[in-house]
């Protein structure tokens, strides 16, 4: 459906089919369509097909199609489920913070007063700098021999000697989510001030001529008022935090041991380490279907609710 | 935090104990006291880890292992930046010159500080080239389906919602064969390509959004007067868009500016490299001199935040617009 069929026979079909409106409709969308559609609708049909071949660059010549062994193999592995265990926990504490945060940044940030645009541009900082940037800063701050955490931690007292930070099991994952959530809470709390500014002002004054306090307020009208922000922020964020990856090969590569082996990384290892494309590819399948179905979840029940 | 309003609230209706005109008072003090405690929380854990970054970058390698740190430098030095901005910088350090100085000294700035600014260049070439295919197929595309009827209309839209939950994790497994069959590794060109399928769906949203917000009477105003499609979308909508493709441009831009996932895939030298490329090439490497890293760190976040700061309205009000739909 491109712009000017060679053959006129086409053209003077086109133009039996379609009016000048739909014409020029059609015209619009196929660049986008083709681009959309050869990076974004082809590869994941070529990731699904790849997924039943058995694909290894260390033999390339040989490339046998296995049918779904690729799966089959991946729910047998133990480290793939580590990965699942590893990305959920990452998830759900990254979405939390971020989601409580960007509440009490919104409900900030809703008020008047003086130093307020202040606030919001220094907000957008986090927002606007590359991942890797705030990887690396983060490092930093974390690391065990000179990082700002053990000097300052060190220096208040909280500590008597300098700790191992990231090198911790226990520590790692929660370490990750705090670089990730000051990275992403800023465009979370813009979401969530979108729809805490739409709430109309008379239920409040409603609500205070009823002679309901200010906790009750905020239950009984804020927080219903903002299903939709909350939804948003969520779809997002989870969406976001399942697919993460530049923190993870910067600040842990996955270690130690596996405590921060989540999905993306488990993808990298095995397709660009291993070079196994084949599991690689299946991987990735399964993580693209996951987080369709999340998003299509969430829209389902945080939008009946309530 | 709704208590702005509070002392019209109070009304003495009642005359009771209570000094109503105090407790409002109070409320109000309290309600200062709130608001400025947040404010310089959220100042405070904004800006403590990227002035540490800063003042880092700043410092020698002797200060900057000290225990406890040096929050300030006490001797600043710009030996850091020399080294990424002057390719003849003699404390350059390389793998096999290394392990004959004494550890001590620090200065070990690696050979490849020189790839920094090609790499900058790389980030800005990809990013343009990303934006002005953005905008290319963007804006005809967000017009259709804004403004004109036509079958396949809603399908369409989406059809590009769909491919904005794609997670590029999932694309790189495909991308990469296809990028490899197609030469394109180690080539700048590759990143522009697959960098379209993480901005044009976003692009689009933004546009559709706010070529709707727009009177359909200036579209038929336009067609009456005899304006074809073309021109009443390049004389009568795109004037008037001005501040969506602001937002549109910077978007396209800063998520081009910072992607690592697709650049760590695709690109081998320094002839493709991308700054995050370079940057975390670095943070692997335990012998680089700390002040090193947070030097070239600094070098990646100016541009972003500048643009941050200068653009922030339109930043603002394009994620809003983004988000209604996304």
């Amino acid at each position: 459906m491109r712009s000017k069929p060679a053959g006129s026979s086409m053209a003077v079909s086109l133009r039996r089919h379609f009016n000048y409106e739909e014409r020029t409709a059609l015209l619009f969308i196929a660049p986008v369509m083709s681009v959309l559609g050869l990076v974004a609708v082809f590869p994941i049909a070529y990731s699904f097909y790849l997924s039943f071949f058995s694909i290894k660059l260390t033999r390339p010549n040989r490339t046998p199609f296995v049918w779904f062994d690729n799966y089959l193999d991946l729910f047998r592995d133990e480290l793939f489920w580590t990965a699942v265990l590893r990305t959920v926990s990452f998830t759900l504490m990254s979405v939390t913070a971020i989601t409580v945060l960007a509440l009490l940044v919104a409900l900030l940030l809703n008020e008047t007063f003086r130093g307020r645009r202040l606030v919001s541009t220094v907000l957008l900082i986090p927002w606007a700098i590359p991942y890797v940037a705030d990887a690396l800063m983060w490092k930093w701050i974390y690391d065990s021999g000179y990082g700002a955490l053990n000097g300052l931690l060190y220096q208040l007292d909280f500590i008597d000697k300098y700790m191992v930070w990231l090198g911790d099991q226990k520590k790692t994952l929660p370490l990750i989510a705090n670089a990730f959530v000051w990275k992403e809470v800023p465009l979370a709390t813009i979401l969530l001030l979108v729809s805490l500014k739409s709430i109309p002002q008379d239920l409040y004054q409603a609500a205070r001529v009823d002679g309901a306090p200010l906790m009750q307020r905020f239950f009984h009208i804020t927080l219903p008022s903002m299903r939709t922000g909350f939804m948003l922020v969520i779809i997002y964020e989870t969406m976001m935090a399942i697919r993460h990856f530049d923190l993870f090969f910067i600040l842990t590569e996955g270690g130690p041991g596996t405590a921060s082996h989540v999905l993306s990384w488990e993808i990298y290892v095995e397709t660009f380490r291993n070079l196994s494309f084949g599991s690689g590819a299946a991987m990735s399948y399964l993580l693209a279907l996951v987080t369709f179905a999340l998003a299509y979840f969430i829209i389902r029940t945080l939008g009946r609710s309530v | 935090m709704q208590s702005s309003q509070e002392p019209s609230v109070v009304k003495p209706v009642r005359a009771r104990s209570i000094n109503y005109e105090r407790q409002a008072k109070i409320l109000g003090w309290l309600h200062r006291g709130v608001i400025l405690f947040g404010s310089l929380a959220v100042l405070l854990v904004v800006l403590a880890p990227v002035t540490w970054l800063v003042s880092s970058s700043f410092q020698t390698e002797a200060e900057i292992v000290s225990v406890p740190p040096h929050w300030i430098p006490e001797q600043p030095t710009l030996k850091n930046f020399q080294a990424i901005f002057s390719a003849s910088a003699d404390e350059t350090v390389t793998y096999e010159t290394r392990s004959t100085q004494d550890p001590s000294s620090g200065n070990y700035i690696p050979s490849t500080a020189r790839n920094l600014l090609p790499a900058m260049r790389n980030s800005l070439a990809v990013a343009t080239l990303v934006v002005i295919f953005n905008l290319l197929v963007g804006i005809p595309a967000a017009y259709a389906m804004a403004k004109i009827r036509f079958w396949g209309r809603s399908g369409s839209v989406y059809f590009i919602l769909m491919t904005r939950v794609i997670p590029d994790i999932a694309l790189v497994v495909p991308f990469f064969l296809v990028i490899k069959n197609l030469g394109l590794l180690d080539n700048i060109m590759s990143l522009v390509i697959t960098y379209l399928a993480i901005t044009v769906p976003f692009t689009v949203f933004i546009l559709i959004q706010y070529f709707e917000g727009l009177p359909d009477e200036l579209d038929k105003a336009a067609r009456v007067d005899g304006c074809s499609r073309l021109q009443t979308l390049t004389k009568v909508f795109l004037p008037l868009s001005l501040p969506s493709l602001v937002a549109v441009i910077l978007f396209a831009f800063l998520t081009s500016w910072n992607e690592f996932l697709l650049a760590l895939m695709f690109t081998q030298t320094a002839q493709s490299q991308t700054l995050p490329i370079v940057l975390a090439s670095f943070t692997s490497d335990f012998t680089i001199s700390f002040s090193f890293i947070n030097a070239a760190g600094l070098l990646a976040i100016v541009p972003p935040v500048i643009i941050a700061i200068v653009f922030e309205r339109y930043i603002v009000s394009g994620l809003t617009a983004g988000a209604v739909k996304g």
